[in-house]
């Protein structure tokens, strides 16, 4: 792969997301129909549970290309990693934003220390950390390794969001799609989260593929200003 | 030497130390004290009943003074560069974090027990009835808690932030603890019956074992240079 094809890659899958999230607000505003219950506030649900789905996406990526990374030492690992925290910490916010919007119309209030918005909240800082360990360390190779841990300590208070919501007695409403017995809810509202859910995977791999490659180009840049002790380049894939 | 004797040999030499200079030891106890009196005057008696936010108090106590020790766990040997002589010995590095744990652990169960004695004199707490669930929520607890903070505090101590990193890296993860641990400590305050909090207590043992085996594994990546 060249720094040409990488730049199509970039632009296709971009534009091909951000054309799905128009159709997406499309769907919302004028196609899938207003849930019995809630009403109207309940269409942010298209947005919120994409931008969670997505984050845990990315997480799980930083978390397997920090495991390869620690295993295998490859420095495109690490470029990868950072590349996917970056991105999940977008779609973290995404989420993070939306859900008081829609919480402050069904529950009444912004904010409330239910154990999964708790949890959410602090993969967030998590993540800060793993951005934060990687600027402050004495050996910056180090940093790359120490960050690498966090990633993987990261993506384990994932099962513990899941699990909490069960658990502990919580308001926070209960899994539609991802359950034992099948997904319960009408086929439009299938559709439309499906559509989200699709646009933006695409804008994501699309940033994601972006920061991936700046970040090799940044690492082969250095290379030429100072005489690291790794001094070979790296290849995009 | 076997595996178990390794262990013991790092947290000996910790907790060898540790008694010689009583360094953490004072400053943590000193500080689990005056927190104690500046709790009692920062809340209004009149609007609320100390007994009733004592569990909270007592968690929050645990934490930070665990933190202020905890984080000097590699300073001496970072200052001194003996940390070179541990890593280049024939102990296996998660050896070497299960000593460390072991030794932050005793360190700070006896920390706990000045917390929990100079509270129940303060907020007057009646806990003695509870005593044995009490000191399996707190152990687990404490445990969960050492493990994550000894794994973090190995890392900062390489890092030009120092021990300012560590909060940001540790208090997320301690989130579940506070949660299982206070309050299944605040249930006990209250009276209730020990089967309310048998949930907690597993719950605080299954984090205390995923921390520890996580922190085993990742320890050699944190501490190699």
């Amino acid at each position: 792969m060249n720094i040409k094809s990488v730049r199509w890659g970039v632009i296709g899958l971009g534009s091909l997301g951000v054309l799905t999230v128009l159709i997406l607000h499309w769907m919302v505003f004028f196609w899938v129909p207003t849930e019995s219950f809630q009403g109207v506030i309940q269409r942010i649900f298209y947005i919120h549970v994409p931008a969670w789905w997505i984050t845990f996406l990315a997480f799980g990526i930083v978390a397997l290309c920090s495991a390869m990374y620690l295993w295998l030492g490859d420095e495109r690992l690490d470029i990868a990693a950072v590349a996917g925290a970056e991105g999940g910490m977008v779609f973290a916010s995404i989420g993070l934003l939306t859900g008081p919007l829609w919480g402050r119309v069904a529950w009444g209030t912004w904010w409330t220390w239910e154990p999964r918005l708790t949890l959410a909240l602090l993969l967030w800082f998590i993540y800060l950390g793993y951005f934060l360990v990687r600027k402050s360390m004495i050996n910056p190779e180090q940093g790359k390794r120490i960050a690498a841990v966090i990633g993987i300590v990261g993506v384990l208070d994932i099962p513990l969001i899941h699990v909490s919501v069960s658990w502990l007695r919580s308001l926070h409403p209960e899994a539609v799609v991802l359950r034992p017995d099948g997904p319960n809810l009408d086929d439009s509202m299938l559709w439309t989260l499906m559509a989200g859910l699709l646009g933006y995977t695409l804008i994501f791999f699309s940033l994601f593929l972006a920061r991936y490659a700046v970040g090799i180009l940044e690492r082969n840049l250095d290379l030429r200003d100072t005489t690291s002790e790794s001094s070979h380049r790296l290849e995009f894939s | 030497m076997t595996y178990l004797r390794l262990i013991w040999a790092i947290a000996r030499k910790d907790m060898m130390i540790e008694l010689r200079t009583y360094e953490r030891l004072a400053a943590m106890s000193a500080f689990a004290v005056l927190v104690g009196i500046l709790f009692n005057y920062a809340i209004d008696t009149s609007l609320v009943r100390p007994r009733e936010i004592a569990s909270g108090l007592i968690w929050m106590t645990i934490i930070f003074g665990g933190m202020l020790g905890m984080g000097r766990t590699f300073q001496l040997e970072e200052k001194d560069g003996t940390i070179e002589g541990i890593l280049q010995s024939p102990i296996p590095l998660d050896a070497i974090y299960l000593g460390k744990v072991i030794a932050n652990f005793v360190l700070l169960t006896v920390i706990t027990g000045i917390i929990f004695i100079v509270f129940g004199g303060f907020f007057n707490l009646q806990f003695a009835d509870n005593i044995i669930a009490l000191v399996g929520i707190v152990s687990f607890g404490i445990l969960a808690f050492v493990a994550i903070n000894t794994l973090f505090s190995a890392m900062a101590s390489r890092s030009t932030m120092g021990e300012s990193l560590l909060p940001v890296l540790v208090f997320p993860l301690v989130v579940p603890i506070v949660i299982y641990g206070s309050t299944a400590t605040s249930r006990l305050f209250a009276g209730r019956p020990f089967d309310e909090v048998t949930g907690n207590i597993r719950m605080l043992a299954a984090i205390a074992i995923l921390f520890l085996v996580a922190g085993a594994w990742l320890f050699s990546f944190v501490i190699e240079e």
